[in-house]
């Protein structure tokens, strides 16, 4: 049992300028069930993709059975997995899917031998004791559990002497779940190891042996799943220096009476479901909740980029309802997105250009003329005062660190006269001076009466900085807490879980 | 000299290209051109000069409303029929009614027809504008074809024949091209076109109406066919039966000649259509010059730079792009990177 | 790219035998009325002979089109291809018989098309301006073909009389029946058709499965291009004669084999793609064979119903349709 089947060394990863993984250090028995945990962006689904070679690392070693393992065929070395990124191919009967890549052990003179590749994948699913799905089927015509549950068969399949999961559990019924956990029992049992990730922090203690837990990139600890309780992960996995003092130092909801934005029994189909609340001057309304609580769907529909089945948007300022985003953008509302570099940025475009976008109606003069000049004096004033290094205002954004981005991301809503302000995930992947530059900001927006509400996946940030905050589960809002003493991580988790 | 260097080193691979070919194709044509006989280059003659400006000038006129769709990263291949069926029904419309100066608005009124049915189901409907535009290329001119079996071909009405003097034609062209390079470059339009080429999602989540924006584009483009068949028609005295063949082609060969990217966005810029514009000309005239006027060279020649060209801007594009590509991590990894861009 | 398959509200196992028999019973149903209104022409043995004889070789062409879709390219220059090999098949048909019929048609076609292929994937310029590119190289060489004294006569001949069986009823549909047979097992049996269609629906999972993406896409352009010299036998055959012209008139070539795969994309959810081809190569036939009955004049307004067509079909089928421009 204490043969280490499998080891990192030194492992790291970044992206453009975001550390992803820094110096991982792993190593995994024979037989050994781990647990990888630790908050969104703490870069564990990065680490596992690492494993399965679906991105190359920086620098560092992998080791299989003491050999150097470079996962460019990670089936060739009996590593298989489930991951989130991957799923299935709609597109192809579901026995297919369960062979996908490796075909060819089944075509005899070229042709596939259909009926054989479909007994092989009855013979996995028996095997493992998984459901049956009908097999000649078309994926795409499956439900969620199943097509997860064809993924592990097609993982299975290999025989793989390391399995890795990656959020397999939350997508399964409890019948489902009790099936695998009992996988997971025979897989030890004949000596193969696996790594798994899931959010629920006490499922992850029942099933595992040990747990490593990851935070901004780096292994924080390793726990031995039977000596440990939930409250010690948890800790573990948020533990950052709290203590820093760039967030909001009063504890007390501390905000004018006028109401900024009223939404009223919001429905959106398969995202939200009645939500209604009302944001007031000078708040921050902190949003918290697991990445598939609702919360980030709750800015999309705020600033009218859903289609609503049900209830409304007010801004109360003008009287009005919003529902296009344009009218958020004419009304003195303001949106920063969660996935900057996709959702938010003009990537190759200058900075001058990611700036005034939002602003280009306020430079508008007399005949639509938008005049060059006034728009390199705003980009350069906004440069200027947030602090962006860069060479001018012609650079283009793709040069520019992550936290750099973030200031233009959010500077540009501030060059203009906000009344609400919805910020999902505003520190994502910055590093700590950046954040406590941007939670200065938020501050500053709050004295000057702006609305804000904080989507956040980190709970020390909501917690820090909100004046009141709703916790969210299922697209419903569960709870309602204002800043006081009830606000600490645990009751917030509680609600949450 | 250190800041001509800074400035050198600022020049975009991308923006440098299209104008050393520019230089290179205009070298080669002129020294290829050197008629031995007379002791002059043939390409710097005025009267040759002048043609090259008078049938860039559809191109142009064209170009400048297409470009807009081109800079949303859509594509129109749709304006060399559009400007057929706007010149073919607006002089049939003059002819029959007797009223000469009808041509010009309603050849406006059915290019911007054309223009806005584009827009609104590349919108409204999600289809790739490639496609629809495809479609409309065979079908348009499936309708021309048709109505020229009795429209016959129609000469410039004689009251309008004042416009194909120089001294109105000319003056006339630079207003539109004034007009169109501000709404490009100095109007929300402009930018707002740009932006939706760059991050089509970003354009959405700042608040920009997308859809709208995008019908504006196509409304442009197929205003500015309409446009192009009334210059045709000046130009050429009437309309014909080839009217706008290939058109779309030069037009979207001169906007990424220029050095436009096929995904528009910031690499779009005015002045990119003149030169684009001017490189086909020569290469079309000079080719003539040389006495290789066939359709065969020309069509060759013109293919294969097209390629060469997308080839290069996409290589400096793909430096640029690559270390960008997979930048955020995740938990929602994999749904984040369905990205909108293809 | 998993949410790009939307999630059913409950699982079934879809056949393609009940949809393909609707299908079938419809355009029986369509067809029987209009005959009525034809007074008995429209399903005359001679009318539908025509039809068949002409829904043929775009049949080889929309499968074509239909791998090209599924790597997420689309090919516009294929209406090129089919009129060079067009005339390699005249060509060396007059010279060769019927060895030279069939080897100029597949050698040219498959040489050409894998090209475009190694062009899209090497390069990486969006495929649907590469291929006008390449569209405008090909018929200029096939103009230039025509014009260059050497080869004039031999290009801009008719194809011997004595080698025209493949065109005809019934060999043409032997090459109907075999060519389906042959794709369909490729499609659906092998493990080239098996990636293909992996890597048009999810290509992420394609290359963590371990699929060679390039060797496949090379593989479909092999596949492409022998569909499109088989095409061009037949058309060949068919036709005698093929024209060649400049302007991107080849384009029009493939504009009904397009409007078929578009139709054939939208049926597809109900029955198998390869399988409901040759039955919209034959629907779209019938609908321009009735346009004419009912005196709508070719190469016009027949065209516009085409562009409407496809503009339709786009619409409807563009679902799982991807790697073209915005």
């Amino acid at each position: 049992m204490s043969e280490a089947i499998f080891e990192i060394h030194g492992l790291n990863k970044s992206f453009g300028s975001t550390h992803a993984n820094r110096n991982i250090n792993l190593s995994l028995k024979k037989g050994e069930i781990r647990g990888l945990i630790g908050e969104n962006g703490s870069g564990k689904s990065t680490l596992i993709s690492q494993i399965a070679g679906l991105y190359g690392s920086d620098s560092g070693e992998m080791f299989i059975g003491g050999e150097p393992y470079a996962p460019v065929d990670a089936y060739d070395h009996k590593i298989s997995m489930v991951l989130q990124e991957l799923g299935v191919v709609g597109n192809l009967p579901v026995g297919v899917n369960v062979f996908l890549g490796r075909t060819k052990q089944f075509t005899k003179y070229g042709v596939l031998n259909g009926t054989a590749m479909r007994k092989a994948a009855a013979q996995v699913f028996e095997q493992w004791d998984l459901p049956m799905p009908p097999l000649s089927a078309r994926m795409g015509d499956m439900l969620i559990e199943t097509r997860k549950m064809v993924e592990l068969a097609r993982a299975l399949s290999v025989d793989p002497n390391i399995l890795l999961l990656d959020e397999i559990t939350q997508s399964l019924s409890l019948n489902n779940r009790q099936k695998l956990y009992q996988l997971l029992q025979k897989l030890k049992a004949m000596g193969r190891s696996v790594i798994l990730i899931t959010h629920d922090v006490e499922e992850m203690i029942e099933i595992t042996d040990t747990i490593t837990i990851l935070r901004d990139g780096e292994v924080v600890g390793e726990l031995v799943s039977a000596e440990t309780t939930p409250d010690q992960v948890k800790r573990m996995m948020v533990g950052r220096d709290i203590s820093g003092d760039y967030y909001r130092a009063d504890m007390a909801p501390d905000y004018r009476e006028q109401v900024a934005l009223e939404v009223k029994d919001l429905t959106v189909p398969g995202e939200l479901e009645d939500i209604s609340f009302q944001l007031h001057e000078g708040e921050i309304l902190g949003f918290c909740g697991l990445s598939d609580s609702g919360i980030h769907a709750v800015g999309k529909a705020v600033f009218g980029l859903s289609r609503p089945s049900a209830g409304s948007v007010r801004l109360e300022s003008k009287n009005m309802e919003i529902t296009k985003p344009m009218q958020a953008l004419d009304n003195n509302m303001g949106y920063v997105p969660k996935d900057r570099d996709n959702e938010a940025m003009m990537i190759e475009a200058s900075i001058r250009e990611n700036f005034t976008l939002p602003s280009l109606r306020e430079l508008t003069g007399p005949v639509a003329y938008v005049s060059p000049k006034r728009m390199n004096r705003l980009a350069g004033e906004m440069v200027e005062k947030m602090s962006v290094k860069c060479t001018g205002i012609f650079q283009s954004v793709s040069a520019l660190s992550g936290g750099n981005k973030q200031k233009i991301n959010l500077g540009r809503w501030l060059a203009k006269d906000l009344k609400v302000l919805v910020l999902d995930c505003p520190t994502r992947g910055v590093d700590v001076g950046v954040k406590a530059y941007i939670y200065g900001l938020m501050k500053q927006a709050k004295q000057e009466g702006i609305a804000t509400i904080l989507i956040s996946d980190e709970l020390t940030e909501v917690i820090g900085m909100a004046d009141r905050l709703l916790v969210m589960k299922d697209g419903k809002i569960t709870r309602e807490i204002s800043r006081g003493a009830e606000f600490t991580e645990q009751a917030i988790i509680e609600v949450m879980i | 000299m250190s800041k001509m260097k800074e400035k050198l080193r600022k020049l975009n691979f991308q923006d440098v290209v299209p104008f050393v070919a520019f230089i290179v194709i205009f070298l080669f044509f002129t020294f290829a051109s050197y008629n031995s006989r007379t002791g002059t280059f043939q390409m710097l003659t005025l009267r040759n000069l002048n043609t090259i400006v008078s049938q860039a000038m559809i191109t142009i006129v064209v170009a400048t409303g297409a470009m807009f769709v081109v800079a949303q990263g859509s594509t129109d291949l749709s304006v060399g029929v559009n400007l057929a069926l706007s010149g073919v029904i607006g002089s049939y419309v003059a002819y029959i009614t007797g009223i000469d100066w009808l041509l010009i608005p309603v050849s406006l009124a059915m290019g911007l027809i054309v223009g806005i049915f584009n827009g609104v189901i590349v919108s409204k409907c999600k289809v790739s504008s490639f496609m629809l535009t495809l479609a409309m290329l065979i079908g348009v001119r499936g309708l021309v074809n048709y109505l020229q079996t009795f429209t016959d071909v129609q000469s410039i009405p004689g009251s309008l024949s004042f416009l194909s003097n120089s001294a109105v034609k000319i003056p006339l062209f630079i207003v539109i091209l004034v007009i169109m390079c501000y709404v490009f470059e100095f109007t929300k339009v402009g930018r707002y076109s740009r932006a939706i080429g760059e991050n089509e999602t970003t354009a959405k989540f700042v608040g920009i109406p997308t859809d709208r924006l995008k019908i504006i584009a196509f409304a442009l483009s197929g205003l500015m066919a309409g446009v192009g068949a009334i210059f045709y028609i000046i130009n050429m005295g009437g309309t014909s039966n080839q009217m706008g063949s290939f058109l779309e082609i030069r037009v979207i060969m001169a906007i990424y000649l220029g050095g436009v990217l096929v995904t528009g966005g910031s690499s779009a810029k005015f002045y990119k259509i003149l030169l684009g514009s001017f490189s086909i000309q020569i290469i079309i005239t000079g080719l003539a010059l040389i006495g290789k006027s066939d359709v065969q060279y020309s069509q060759t020649v013109q293919g294969l730079l097209l390629l060469l060209i997308l080839f290069l801007s996409m290589l400096a594009g793909s430096r640029r792009r690559r270390h960008v590509e997979h930048l955020e991590v995740s938990e929602e990894a994999g749904k984040a990177k369905v990205i909108d861009r293809k | 790219m998993e949410n790009a398959v939307s999630t059913p509200k409950a699982e079934k196992h879809r056949s393609s035998a009940l949809p393909l028999l609707i299908l079938i019973a419809a355009m029986v149903l369509v067809g029987l009325v209009v005959n009525l209104f034809t007074g008995g022409s429209f399903l005359a043995s001679k009318n539908l002979e025509v039809i068949l004889s002409n829904s043929i070789y775009p049949t080889f062409l929309a499968w074509g089109l239909c791998f090209t879709f599924a790597c997420g390219y689309t090919d516009m220059s294929m209406g090129g291809v089919l009129v060079l090999g067009s005339f390699a098949v005249c060509a060396f048909g007059n010279a060769f018989g019927y060895v030279g019929v069939v080897l100029g048609g597949l050698v040219v076609g498959t040489l050409l098309v894998f090209i475009n292929f190694g062009i899209f994937a090497s390069t990486r310029i969006p495929s649907w301006i590469a291929s006008i590119s390449l569209a405008m190289v090909y018929e200029a060489l096939a103009v230039a073909l025509r014009s260059w004294k050497l080869t004039k006569s031999a290009v801009d001949a008719e194809l011997a009389s004595g080698l025209r069986a493949l065109g005809k009823w019934p060999l043409n549909a032997v090459l109907l029946v075999i060519g389906f047979v042959v794709v369909y097992f490729i499609y659906n049996k092998t493990t080239v058709g098996l990636n293909v269609r992996a890597l048009g629906g999810n290509t992420t999972v394609a290359r963590a499965m371990g699929i060679n993406i390039p060797k496949t896409i090379l593989c479909v352009g092999l596949i492409c291009g022998l569909l499109v010299g088989v095409g061009a036998i037949v058309q060949e055959s068919y036709n005698v004669k093929t024209y060649a012209s400049s302007g991107l008139t080849s384009i029009q070539l493939i504009f009904k084999p397009l409007a078929i795969a578009l139709l054939a994309q939208v049926l597809q959810k109900w029955i198998n793609i390869i399988i409901v081809v040759p039955f919209c190569s034959v629907i779209i036939y019938a609908i321009f064979n009735i346009m004419t009955f009912f005196g709508v004049p070719s190469g016009t307004l027949q065209d516009v119903c085409l562009g409407v067509f496809v503009i339709l079909f786009g619409i409807l089928g563009q679902r799982g349709y991807k790697g073209v421009v915005k």
